[in-house]
């Protein structure tokens, strides 16, 4: 007897996923600034509105029920502020935004969606997984510090906003991070193993010490934008960098074993500077009626060209490092008018003699 | 009815069906409102012929089926490259299926992806029909052209056989374990043509490549195509290898600028 109302009770036993300090069903509205900690379920759309804040202590768990009413593989319950959000996690306890289904599954839940907050909002120490879009914002301003986005079918997406990042992670979702119309700030960021990583257009994008890694098909895609990088490392990509009529500065980065190209530059105008650029498998960097100079990189160990000009225009390539100073061989490294008629010619002149001494040859 | 009598309504049927296929036409806004519209998220199971408009992204989801009969022409508007929302992998307008995509064209009557308008300059028109670890799909006697990747296959083995990929920026990418068989296809005039990337390992059987502005066929290191009777011809390069093994018989691969490249990472002394 006493085995059968052991198996009851364990069979009877609350999963975690019907406990929860916190509750909000259905549609709500926090109509006052609200404090979380410990455990909350939202089953629903929970709004705070403008005027109110909403913070989130340490170590607390927000998970959120999956509610798809037209079957299109995407959750939609979810967190919509107009206020303020601030999320304090910590090293130690970080704050976890998740599914709270059994088995888990990216497009869970909807967002954390932010909505014309133009106060300062904060994600601090946080973990967003298994949501449609694990940040959105629109005409927003955001502070996201050591935070992870990951298992999202979009790790982070917004339109019309300020964001700055800080030591992140937005890792193995289907699309890593994608914004439009904005200014975005990254610092010692990873973006990895996605499908897409970073993509965006009308921006302008300023990154520092990140990491653009694995990402399927682009690393970093920037439309009619402007880039300030340096110190990257974007590396296993199928495309490395990809810009598009944008312009900008790469600087001191390495640009290594990208599938494809490692710099794809079209009708772009961008100074890059002191680059590690090889291992890439089309080329190191195809450079299609753009702009700019090339100057004290490495370019070396590349597939089939270090250097491709595909535009009528010529390349300003002075004074890089090739692997070796003859020129017959740094031909061979290079396509430009002299194999294809129409195409644009390549001035490799002044070879560096001597490989740059740089950051980045520290690690490979 | 004597047996010739019936031959003779037998063909005469044969030939009303035919005639009944729809013919490519540049069609009216009102032509295209009258049209069925594939668009969103396609859930369930989805048999469609005929003329369709395609004006924005559609997905396939997990666990779902998109048929396509023999004759369906699907126009397709081209987007405004700067979306990114609503979308799913590509800027421009796109064919994603997660679950299965049976396209049953003929010889006689194939399917026929036409995007509405051709951007100048090679430019992509849509961004094409992309696989993303999908099972179960077949994609035959298609005709798909003007895309950025004709056919994008991520973590996906599809049966890609007869049809014609012409004027895509890359006629077909084989990626992140896909292995499809992918025979007896013609493709032709466009950046690239075959790709087999992240350790791929596609059957390229009795395939026609010609006249791409780059290569014909590329695989990277990590990838193992298996080449067997395709006609490799009349691209920049023609064949883009790291292991000379996988070329096999080289007497289809002629007439590149370079009919064969070997690439290997010690070139130019990699630092």
């Amino acid at each position: 007897m006493r085995l059968i109302l052991l198996v009851l009770l364990l069979c009877c036993w609350p999963v975690a996923e019907s406990r929860a300090d916190t509750e909000y069903r259905g549609e709500q509205s926090l109509w006052q600034d609200a404090v979380w900690s410990g455990r909350v379920l939202v089953d629903g759309i929970l709004t705070i509105p403008s005027g109110v804040t909403l913070e989130i202590r340490p170590g607390t768990e927000v998970r959120f029920t999956r509610r798809d009413t037209n079957d299109d593989g995407i959750g939609e319950n979810e967190i919509f502020i107009q206020g303020v959000l601030r999320v304090l996690g910590t090293t130690e306890q970080p704050v976890r935004f998740t599914s709270a289904e059994a088995g888990p599954a990216p497009g869970d839940w909807g967002a954390i969606n932010i909505m014309a907050s133009e106060e300062e909002n904060l994600l601090e120490h946080c973990l967003v997984e298994y949501a449609y879009r694990g940040f959105h914002a629109h005409f927003s301003n955001a502070s996201i510090k050591n935070s992870v986005f990951t298992h999202n079918l979009r790790g982070m997406q917004f339109q019309e906003s300020t964001i700055v990042m800080d030591g992140g992670l937005v890792e193995s979702n289907f699309n890593g991070m994608q914004f439009r119309n904005s200014e975005v700030r990254l610092n010692a960021t990873r973006v990895g193993d996605n499908y897409w990583g970073i993509r965006c257009v009308y921006s302008d994008l300023t990154m520092s010490d990140c990491e653009v890694a694995g990402n399927l098909i682009n690393g970093l895609n920037l439309r009619d934008s402007s880039l300030d990088a340096k110190s990257l490392l974007v590396a296993g990509n199928r495309k490395g960098i990809y810009l598009q009529r944008s312009r900008g500065t790469l600087e001191n980065s390495r640009i290594l074993d990208n599938s494809e190209h490692g710099i794809f530059l079209e009708e772009s105008d961008v100074f890059v500077n002191g680059n590690l650029v090889a291992g890439n498998g089309r080329a190191g960097i195809r450079w299609q009626n753009s702009k700019g100079r090339l100057r004290g990189n490495l370019l070396a160990g590349n597939g089939q060209y270090a250097l491709i000009n595909d535009g009528e225009g010529g390349v300003d390539a002075r004074s890089n490092w090739w692997g070796t100073t003859d020129a017959m061989a740094i031909d061979t490294f290079i396509r430009d008018a002299e194999d294809i008629v129409g195409m644009g010619v390549v001035d490799a002149g002044n070879p560096l003699a001597v490989m740059p001494a740089s950051p980045l040859t520290i690690a490979q | 009815m004597d047996l010739n009598l019936r031959w003779g309504v037998f063909f005469i049927s044969l030939w009303l069906f035919a005639a009944c296929a729809p013919v490519p036409r540049q069609p009216s806004v009102d032509d295209l409102a009258q049209m069925h519209t594939i668009s969103g998220v396609l859930v369930g199971q989805s048999e469609l012929g005929g003329e369709l408009y395609m004006p924005g992204d559609v997905l396939v989801p997990a666990h779902s089926t998109l048929r396509l009969r023999p004759g369906t022409i699907i126009y397709v508007l081209p987007a405004e490259g700067t979306k990114i929302d609503p979308e799913y992998l590509s800027p421009e307008t796109e064919l994603l299926v997660r679950g299965t995509l049976q396209i049953n064209g003929t010889v006689r009557h194939p399917v026929r992806f036409i995007p509405l308008s051709v951007p100048a300059e090679g430019e992509p028109a849509w961004a094409g029909i992309t696989l993303a670890n999908s099972k179960d799909s077949r994609i035959e006697h298609a005709q798909i052209e003007h895309a950025e990747t004709a056919l994008l296959l991520i973590g996906s083995s599809p049966e890609v056989r007869s049809n014609q990929l012409r004027f895509n920026r890359y006629g077909i990418i084989a990626q992140q374990g896909s292995a499809p068989l992918i025979i007896d296809n013609v493709l032709e005039k466009g950046e690239a043509g075959i790709f087999c990337w992240l350790g791929s390992h596609p059957q390229l059987v009795g395939n026609r490549v010609a006249d791409h502005f780059e290569e014909g066929v590329f695989a990277d290191a990590s990838s193992r195509p298996l080449l067997q009777g395709n006609q490799i011809s009349g691209n920049d390069l023609g064949l883009v290898l790291y292991d000379q093994t996988l070329a096999g018989d080289l007497s289809g691969v002629s007439g590149n600028r370079e009919d064969l490249r070997l690439l290997n990472f010690d070139q130019g002394r990699r630092p």
